[in-house]
């Protein structure tokens, strides 16, 4: 398959690594960028590879396992979701592929790189390049203004202070928060504090972004704003996986991986 | 570099935002680096004008008399005392005196009676006495080897006895001497060391010998003591080495005496009592640094979700603790700057109640800040060992 990039993407660029965001619409779902690429092909690497993945808690008598033997890769443009009832497992599987945990059996690849075998600072390296995190409650810093927040991604990165900040006001401004960059996050909407939230995870270009239950703390009209620019940035420089039990955010998805009792039960593509 | 830069950063900006949090941080090192540069402080100043005096004195002025175990009424030093003095390495300059007994001085002589009973002391003296003691003249000059050869009467008094006289600075002036006039040709500044000299009247040794000794013409009027500069800090050696070398080869004994011995005692500080209030700084910084870990600790747990989040965004473990460290040691860096600017404002207080003189010994600073670092930091090592072994897992609550 030819690594053809999406028909609409645009220009906006920032944190030097990650070329190719789509900031030419952030508000609008669009469907059609991603009709040359729905299949997945064996000559394209993927991000990040699950192999026969167990993860269990405890030991002993009251050893439980949370995910079984799951295998799972996430190919570049991916728009995913990972829906199931609570206890399915969706929790541990969100912990282990943003390399917050490691697997009690199988392996776990990023970019080709095992994390499952890795010391906890090269792990977090990891997690530092290759992936980018949303949370349900936002997680901002409460006493750092937004581009503050922002700017939190991108330290320790041998970058000098200016270079910083205008990359973060650069990631705002793609959210559409630019005029509130100044703006601590109890002075936000928590549409918007998750719109600083995505430019954070944004700003450092990452391969993966995973977000855990985007829309679950805002009113709807705040949650299908914030799914409209999770679907404008469906690239084939990224993945995005988005773990949920809302069936309307599942829905905006192209692909759909279901679980139950810590097995992924299906995984199907909505969207070719 | 950037890495420390990055740090210091986001240490500074997390004590800006809580802004009360860092100043309860702050009350610790504050009070007990104050407390101890007070307590030192207050304690050396008490003593101030006589440490101030010691300085400009010098600790190393040697007096040498001449004595006699065989009680003789007139102890002198050999002819060539000063020579004898010289041969000792350590020292720097000598001058030789006389004092003479049974001289009435009088201001002229119709005053005679009114002083006859007034003693006054009249001391022989070389040209280098004002040298050695490093004292300066009000007015006038100091008798010179012309004087001593030419065996003119000329005469120096102390400050003290030109007051009485009421002499005035340049004013031609002569004094009798037993009835035997000298002319007044200086006037001796005070001489802090021996203050007996601020009433007292020099003359040559040559015309003290013509005038009141009964010495042979043409022998030398013998010294009975001598004023030494030693090198610094080579009082004790040069004092015991001059008693040997004066003493070479004669029956004359001599004692020695170092003048600013009494005056240090007195100027040393009260030790015991720096110690108990120094002590108890020490005690309030103590108690300041287990404040600094209990208050980071608790703000650990409240950062944990801020933690969490700094470790998802890539932030290691070290990187994590060495942020808890530099806010503590910021803490003690500010902390020990300020208790060291309060208590130099103590002291300045204290010493102008008390009308002292300004000491504070120039390490206390410094020393202030090192022990006010050491102990935020110390005091900051568990918090911020705690904050790195935070699970970001747990404290974000996924899913």
């Amino acid at each position: 398959m030819e690594p053809d990039l999406d028909s609409s993407s645009a220009s906006g660029t920032f944190a030097g690594n990650d070329p190719s965001i789509d900031t030419n619409n952030d508000t609008s779902i669009n469907t059609t960028n991603d009709t040359t690429n729905g299949t997945t092909n064996d000559t394209v690497a993927p991000f990040m590879e699950l192999r026969s993945v167990s993860r269990s808690y405890g030991s002993g008598d009251a050893m439980v396992w949370a995910l079984r033997d799951v295998s799972l890769s996430i190919m570049p443009g991916d728009f995913a979701s990972i829906v199931g009832p609570s206890g399915s497992g969706k929790s541990t599987m969100l912990g282990l592929l943003g390399c917050l945990d490691v697997p009690t059996e199988g392996s776990i690849l990023v970019e080709g790189d095992d994390v499952s075998s890795m010391a906890d600072a090269a792990r977090t390296r990891v997690r530092g390049r290759s992936i980018g995190f949303v949370f349900q409650q936002f997680h901002l810093i409460p006493h750092l203004d937004a581009v503050t927040n922002v700017e939190t991604a991108l330290l320790y990165r041998s970058l000098g202070p200016n270079e910083r900040h205008s990359q973060a006001l650069e990631a705002l401004e793609m959210v559409g928060l630019g005029h509130r960059h100044d703006h601590r996050p109890v002075q936000l909407s928590g549409g918007e504090q998750q719109r600083v939230a995505l430019a954070r995870a944004l700003v450092t270009g990452p391969r993966i972004l995973l977000a855990d239950e985007p829309t679950g703390a805002l009113d709807s009209r705040n949650a299908e704003m914030v799914m409209e620019i999770f679907a404008g940035l469906r690239s084939q420089e990224r993945a995005i996986v988005i773990v949920t039990h809302d069936p309307g955010v599942a829905a905006s998805a192209d692909r759909r991986i279901s679980m139950r009792d810590g097995r992924i039960v299906s995984d199907e593509r909505t969207r070719p | 570099m950037r890495t420390f830069r990055d740090l210091v950063g986001v240490a500074f900006t997390g004590l800006m935002a809580r802004k009360m949090r860092t100043l309860l941080l702050l009350l610790g090192p504050v009070i007990g680096v104050a407390a101890i540069i007070a307590a030192v402080g207050l304690t050396d100043s008490a003593k101030g004008d006589l440490k101030q005096k010691v300085d400009e004195l010098g600790t190393n002025l040697i007096e040498a008399s001449a004595s006699s175990s065989f009680g003789s009424a007139e102890p002198t030093l050999p002819e060539d005392a000063v020579e004898r003095a010289y041969t000792v390495v350590s020292v720097e300059k000598v001058s030789a005196v006389r004092e003479l007994s049974n001289i009435t001085v009088t201001p002229y002589s119709e005053a005679s009676e009114q002083f006859e009973t007034v003693p006054i002391p009249v001391i022989a003296t070389d040209a280098d006495l004002p040298s050695v003691l490093e004292v300066d003249l009000v007015s006038g000059r100091w008798i010179d080897p012309f004087d001593e050869n030419s065996l003119s009467r000329t005469a120096v008094v102390g400050s003290g006895l030109a007051r009485e006289f009421e002499m005035l600075p340049g004013e031609l002036r002569v004094i009798e001497l037993s009835g035997i006039e000298y002319a007044v040709v200086g006037i001796l500044g005070r001489v802090e060391l021996e203050p007996g000299f601020d009433n007292a009247v020099f003359v040559p040794f040559g015309s003290a010998a013509e005038d009141f000794a009964d010495v042979d013409p043409g022998e030398m009027l013998e010294a009975n003591k001598l004023y030494v500069r030693s090198v610094e800090g080579r009082e004790s050696e040069t004092a015991d080495a001059l008693r040997a070398a004066v003493n070479l080869g004669g029956p004359q004994e001599i004692t020695t005496e170092i003048k600013s011995e009494a005056l240090e005692l007195a100027a040393q500080s009260d030790r015991q009592l720096q110690l108990i209030v120094v002590s108890m700084g020490l005690l309030a910084i103590i108690v300041g640094g287990l404040g600094i870990a209990n208050v980071m600790s608790i703000s650990v747990i409240q950062r944990s979700a801020e933690i969490g989040i700094r470790r998802a965004l890539g932030h290691t473990r070290r990187i994590i603790a060495s942020q808890f460290l530099l806010e503590a040691m910021v803490v003690g860096v500010l902390g020990g700057i300020l208790g060291v600017l309060v208590g130099m404002l103590a002291i300045f207080v204290g010493v102008s109640i008390a009308g002292w003189v300004f000491v504070m010994a120039t390490w206390l600073a410094p020393a202030g800040i090192v022990l006010a670092v050491a102990i935020s930091v110390l005091a900051g090592l568990y918090p911020a060992v705690r904050a790195a072994r935070l699970e970001p897992l747990e404290t974000l609550r996924l899913g």
